[in-house]
């Protein structure tokens, strides 16, 4: 039985013929990868801000108290949870197009593997500093699209040529659903939903 | 006398080695002043080395030198076989080539030296404003002149894109520099105040649309199909998108006067449009898309489908947050922040440069007519290009979303929370990311350079015989 998160870090890319020979349901990858992984960020988060507060460049730490924090963690695990689920069911939408496999258990066994090293470096929430976290980031990322490009064509079984192209695709969703985030919470700020801005 | 039997293909050449130059040189200044922000002193004390002045080369230096220049290039290319026929006023299109590119040398030395309008992206003084009005005009006789002697009835929507470029772009330059000349390095606008601003990013604004986006799609509608060797998915949808992307982009430009001393009615307007505009531009995404995932066999050998995939990644991204950034209640904190910058480079490095880049890996080969030296160091060209785009839009996300919030934070007494300097000085981070982020993507494109130095040493432009045309349609045509 495979644990993805555990053994993508132990195995790398060489897990992948291994994760598409075994065949799970849906709801069994979900529960067994995908929660764990949705899990892990917002505790970070929660002990990380609980403890140093947040800083984001300047002067002191911006602190909150613990119940807007689990607030903001749940907020976080929901999103995460949506994220990682919401991408396996567009790969699935993308699939045809690739003629990629349709078992949606296969793309949610990939997008579990890509997303272990983001949940990895995500460890840097602990210390709760944006640029300490957005360096964190770029080994993890490289890594993320490093399992994402050599993976997907042998998970979803497509030929090399098309899983390049899905996979660029995928960046290209990312890429947006990350700005859309930035955009919501940016929005949620300038009506009155987090710190105090001058408006 | 030219041979009108044949294709006139030197001066493409010579435009996109010309391109290529200014590419290296534009990029290689965008990567010092990007290390003057993490350390000023490099200047060295001398005022032609200062931010404000190597920042004006840098961003004239790509969009007029390496951008410009690729389109003249691909459209001279596109225009001949679309038509087939050879170019008209081949001797124009020399004049074009040499005096565009002798325009943004010397504008460049004359940034350098302080000369300036102080208007984003027209910073050019007026005798270089009269000196592009006058190639921009031979340009537009070259493409139209071709267009009317074609042997093809319809026109293949790249020209559409083309023509809108040369139209749109002659009418924003003339107006958008109408000024009173008080001395040879100075002039004033003809506009003042609220009137000034709107008339500046209506030019603005749609230099990136007809120019960045729609010369840019030109581009692709013709050199993507040439390189999946089919036909566009849909052709209908890229003349749908072509009429909604040229009706609705020359309004958005008052979204970069939120808050400003313009009425609120325009600015409203210019959102509205702004969002509307993300229409067409996914319309082309989609189709582009399209285009390239029944041509997926083509990877097996082709470098240069890869920069295009990855373009049209980086359209779908930039065209979706502009309309985004667009919106009041997130430009009231992105504004004045380098999150913008963030998103004109996602749209110059991951859009612009690597449809550029793609093309040209197309190009380059069949204009002397040999191999491309090295599809290596293409293959390593474009992680390299894929990892600077990353890094620079994420450390300009990262200082851009930091300082909105920082600079609009109150403390319990109602007053500013952090000084602007104190918020500058706790950016160096970001910048010094920002600065590796370029120097990655300058690298890859040096390896580019080298690439078609090798590819080209030795060798002249392959002279091609025009095929007689087989079929009215020009939509299989282009593809054959």
């Amino acid at each position: 039985m495979i644990f993805v998160p555990v053994d993508v870090l132990v195995q790398g890319s060489r897990l992948f013929p291994r994760l598409s020979e075994e065949t799970a349901s849906a709801g069994v990858v979900i529960a067994k990868d995908i929660l764990p992984l949705a899990l892990l960020p917002p505790i970070f988060l929660y002990i990380g801000s609980t403890l140093l507060g947040w800083e984001i460049g300047a002067e002191h730490a911006i602190r909150m108290s613990p119940n807007i924090l689990f607030l903001v963690s749940l907020c976080y695990f929901s999103a995460l949870l949506f994220g990682l689920i919401g991408l396996a069911i567009l790969l699935r939408w993308m699939a045809p197009t690739y003629d990629a496999s349709l078992e949606l258990s296969r793309h949610l066994t990939l997008v579990a593997t890509v997303a272990t090293p983001m949940v990895v470096g995500s460890i840097a929430h602990l210390y709760p500093h944006v640029f300490v976290n957005m360096l964190s980031i770029i080994p993890v990322l490289i890594w993320s699209m490093f399992l994402l490009y050599r993976g997907l064509p042998i998970l979803l079984q497509t030929t090399p040529q098309q899983g390049m192209l899905m996979a660029s695709s995928l960046i290209g969703i990312v890429l947006v659903a990350a700005v859309t985030l930035l955009g919501i919470t940016v929005v949620l700020w300038t009506h009155g939903f987090g710190p105090s801005l001058g408006l | 006398m030219p041979d009108s039997n044949v294709y006139n293909d030197r001066v493409v050449t010579v435009l996109v080695v010309l391109s290529l130059v200014w590419a290296i040189a534009g990029m290689a200044a965008g990567v010092f002043i990007a290390a003057e922000l993490v350390w000023p002193t490099i200047d060295l004390g001398q005022e032609w080395l200062s931010y404000g002045r190597v920042r004006t080369l840098h961003t004239n230096g790509v969009i007029f030198g390496f951008g410009v220049s690729a389109l003249m290039a691909t459209a001279f290319y596109s225009v001949q076989r679309t038509c087939h026929v050879t170019l008209f006023a081949p001797r124009l299109a020399w004049f074009c080539c040499i005096a565009w590119n002798l325009v943004v040398l010397t504008g460049g030395i004359s940034f350098l030296a302080g000369w300036t309008s102080g208007k984003e992206y027209a910073e050019l003084e007026w005798p270089f404003d009269i000196g592009i009005t006058i190639v921009w005009l031979a340009f537009a006789v070259v493409f139209f002149g071709t267009i009317a002697n074609r042997k093809v009835k319809p026109i293949y929507v790249s020209n559409w894109f083309y023509g809108a470029l040369i139209i749109v772009i002659a009418m924003l330059h003339v107006v958008n520099s109408l000024a009173i000349p008080i001395s040879i390095d100075k002039s004033y606008s003809l506009f003042a105040g609220a009137q000034d601003a709107i008339v500046q990013w209506w030019y603005g604004h749609n230099a990136v649309g007809f120019l960045l986006t729609g010369g840019f799609l030109g581009m692709l509608y013709y050199f993507l199909p040439k390189q999946a060797d089919r036909p566009i998915w849909s052709y209908r949808l890229s003349i749908v998108a072509f009429w909604a992307f040229t009706y609705s982009y020359i309004w958005a430009g008052p979204h970069h006067l939120h808050y400003n001393a313009i009425p609120e009615w325009v600015q409203s307007l210019g959102v509205v449009m702004s969002i509307i505009l993300l229409a067409p531009s996914w319309a082309t995404m989609v189709n582009g898309v399209m285009t390239v995932a029944g041509a997926w066999e083509k990877l097996k050998t082709d470098p240069a489908l890869k920069f295009i995939v990855l373009a049209l990644a980086f359209y779908g991204l930039a065209t979706f947050e502009g309309p985004m950034l667009s919106i009041k209640s997130v430009n009231v904190v992105s504004h004045f922040t380098d999150w913008t910058v963030g998103h004109v480079h996602s749209g110059a490095l991951g859009w612009n440069a690597m449809i550029t880049f793609g093309t040209f890996y197309f190009l380059v080969p069949r204009l002397v007519g040999a191999e491309l030296y090295s599809i290596r160091l293409a293959n390593i060209h474009f992680w390299l290009a894929l990892a600077g785009t990353m890094l620079y839009i994420l450390s300009m996300w990262g200082a851009g979303v930091s300082q909105g919030l920082l600079w609009l934070s109150l403390d319990e007494l109602g007053e500013l929370s952090y000084g602007f300097r104190d918020i500058m000085a706790s950016m160096a981070p970001y910048y010094a990311l920002r600065f590796v982020a370029g120097a990655v993507f300058l690298t890859g494109a040096v390896l580019m350079f080298y690439n078609f130095i090798k590819t080209m040493e030795n060798r002249t432009t392959v002279t091609r015989r025009i095929p007689e045309v087989k079929t009215a349609n020009v939509v299989a045509e282009v593809a054959a």
